[in-house]
């Protein structure tokens, strides 16, 4: 027993000392500077204090701003309807590969999934080519009343929604394809003997086998995208600011560490509320089924 | 709605995904041809761009950058991480859950948050003892921080989808524990380590934020310099390189395809 115990801590602790000196430490480093003051050039200080929680919450010098409120609710209303979004695309996507013949059903999934492995930046950089004012697809929202002359189709809110979509799609269309494929067809067959309606069919039948997928998906697309940088960073202009750019901000430019520590305090719970809810309707709903995240 | 009308609805929204989702990057491509400065118009084919690139000092640094810190990361990365997969497979009987919440957690963390508190951390450090300058090496560090899980996780699962009776085999022929690793264990894991080399590659080469928080002045890897150029107001440039890293993704999106239909997954 004491052999195994060596055995298990010789393989295991280089790893686990890496990731727990180099992540652990680190993280809860930062945790620690949202309780600190902010010093010159914003870098933590001596005494202790919630300051910076008071700043996130909007308090400022000058009263109370609605800022960093609104850079809040904008993160989770762009997380929300991203994903929705993902979701009603993705679907029908999964859905329509796990009918196409075998032979094919590889080379359209990799199709999908291509994309992603392009970097972000350059993805997100060709969106900005495509909206910018004077593009074709701008002056169409242009003629249509959608957008004020000559302002183009980025930077704005829209612009983060298109790239969060476009950037997730992939994430959501795996775990549902995976859910898909190994749908039970008899559920569905009984329940069109019995004359259900499609639609109850698509309910009861259906829609049950495929949650686990869609939870997954959720997973895997919502809480990465509450965190998102890069894509509101380049799409969204300083209206379209979101939590991640907030807290990125404090620690370049105007920099205030505490506040930003405070910020990414905010994204961990919210990180973690989110995969502990997901396990639970995901147990709940699923029969006792674990969602594989 | 009838049963064909279904079909012809879902093959219609399978190819405008399609077009969204190459849309943009042809767009990219398509630039980079263009003889016009500007980025509105194209007018015109020509290579200049790419001419223009092969006397970029800076993306060729940029460049080097990025395959440098890739390739290291990656082998640091495989070595560490086998170890905990075998580990982890060894020891699949006892309580892991420690272990598993550590693998997880780098996994889980939000991009952002993850770029930052190593920053703050070797900021810190370095301002306290004068290591961990910000530089590949911070670089490189946080890199094989984020790749080890994966290294870990398809190493264990290679192991798991082993027949037990073949560790029972090795041991009973008296292989000693050294040479039981490197002619039974070893082959027996090659596929995953390679998968898992080319996983922590394309992580690696990838990643954007967690490189730029702990990026130094010198350090940029193309995707920063990408950034950097894209902030400053968009030269033709970008398109190019762009163009070649996406060229660079087909070729591989084309061979994994090729090499999975020769074997069925």
């Amino acid at each position: 027993m004491v052999r195994e115990s060596r055995h298990l801590l010789m393989t295991v602790a280089p790893g686990a000392s890496w990731i727990v000196f180099f992540l652990v430490l680190p993280s809860a480093y930062l945790m620690s500077v949202a309780f600190m003051s902010s010093g010159t050039y914003g870098l933590p200080e001596m005494p202790l204090s919630l300051e910076s929680f008071r700043r996130l919450a909007g308090f400022g010098f000058l009263g109370w701003s609605p800022g960093n409120l609104y850079t809040l609710l904008r993160s989770l209303w762009q997380t929300l309807v991203a994903t929705g979004l993902v979701v009603a695309i993705a679907y029908p996507i999964a859905y329509h590969i796990s009918t196409c013949r075998a032979r094919w059903r590889p080379i359209m999934l990799l199709a999908v999934v291509v994309p992603s492995w392009t970097n972000q930046v350059i993805r997100t950089f060709g969106w900005m080519n495509l909206l910018a004012p004077g593009t074709p697809l701008s002056s169409v929202a242009e003629a249509l009343g959608l957008v004020a002359p000559n302002m183009g189709l980025y930077p704005s809110n829209f612009a983060v929604t298109l790239g969060l979509v476009y950037n997730f799609l992939p994430f959501m269309v795996l775990p549902l394809y995976a859910a898909f494929e190994k749908l039970d067809t008899a559920q569905v067959e009984a329940a069109q003997d019995l004359y259900a309606s499609p639609l109850r069919a698509f309910r009861h039948a259906v829609f049950p086998q495929t949650l686990p997928g869609l939870l997954a998906g959720i997973v895997l697309v919502a809480i990465p995208a509450f965190g998102m940088y890069v894509i509101p960073e380049l799409l969204g202009g300083g209206k379209g600011m979101m939590l991640g750019n907030l807290v990125a901000n404090q620690f370049a430019g105007s920099a205030n560490w505490p506040l930003g520590a405070a910020g990414a305090i905010l994204m961990l719970i919210a990180t973690f509320i989110g995969l502990f809810a997901m396990r639970r309707i995901g147990k709940r709903l699923g029969g006792g089924e674990e969602v594989v995240i | 709605m009838s049963r064909r009308s279904l079909r012809r609805t879902l093959t219609g929204i399978w190819w405008l995904t399609l077009l969204f989702l190459y849309l943009p990057l042809a767009v990219v491509a398509l630039f980079s041809f263009n003889a016009a400065n500007s980025a509105a118009s194209f007018t015109g084919f020509s290579l200049r761009w790419y001419e223009r690139l092969m006397g970029n000092e800076e993306i060729l640094s940029a460049f080097a950058n990025s395959m440098i810190l890739a390739i290291v990361s990656s082998v640091v990365a495989l070595g560490i991480g086998c170890f905990i997969g075998y580990g982890m497979y060894r020891h699949r009987h006892r309580k892991l859950g420690w272990l598993i919440v550590l693998i997880y957690l780098p996994i889980v963390l939000p991009d952002i948050v993850f770029g930052i508190s190593e920053m703050a951390f070797f900021v810190q450090i370095h301002r306290l003892t004068g290591f961990l300058q910000p530089g590949l090496g911070t670089m490189i560090i946080a890199h094989v921080t984020f790749q080890i899980p994966f290294v870990a996780l398809i190493v264990y699962s290679r192991f798991v989808g082993l027949d037990p009776a073949l560790f029972e085999a090795a041991k009973d022929l008296y292989a000693s524990p050294a040479k039981r690793a490197l002619h039974f264990m070893l082959p027996t894991i090659k596929p995953a380590l390679i998968s898992a080399f080319f996983l922590s590659f394309t992580l690696s080469v990838d990643d954007f934020v967690i490189s730029f928080f702990t990026a130094g002045p010198e350090s940029a890897t193309l995707p920063i310099y990408i950034w950097g150029a894209i902030k400053k107001g968009v030269s033709p440039e970008i398109n190019a390189v762009a163009t070649l890293m996406l060229a660079a993704v087909a070729i591989v999106a084309i061979a994994s395809l090729l090499f999975s239909r020769r074997r069925p997954v």
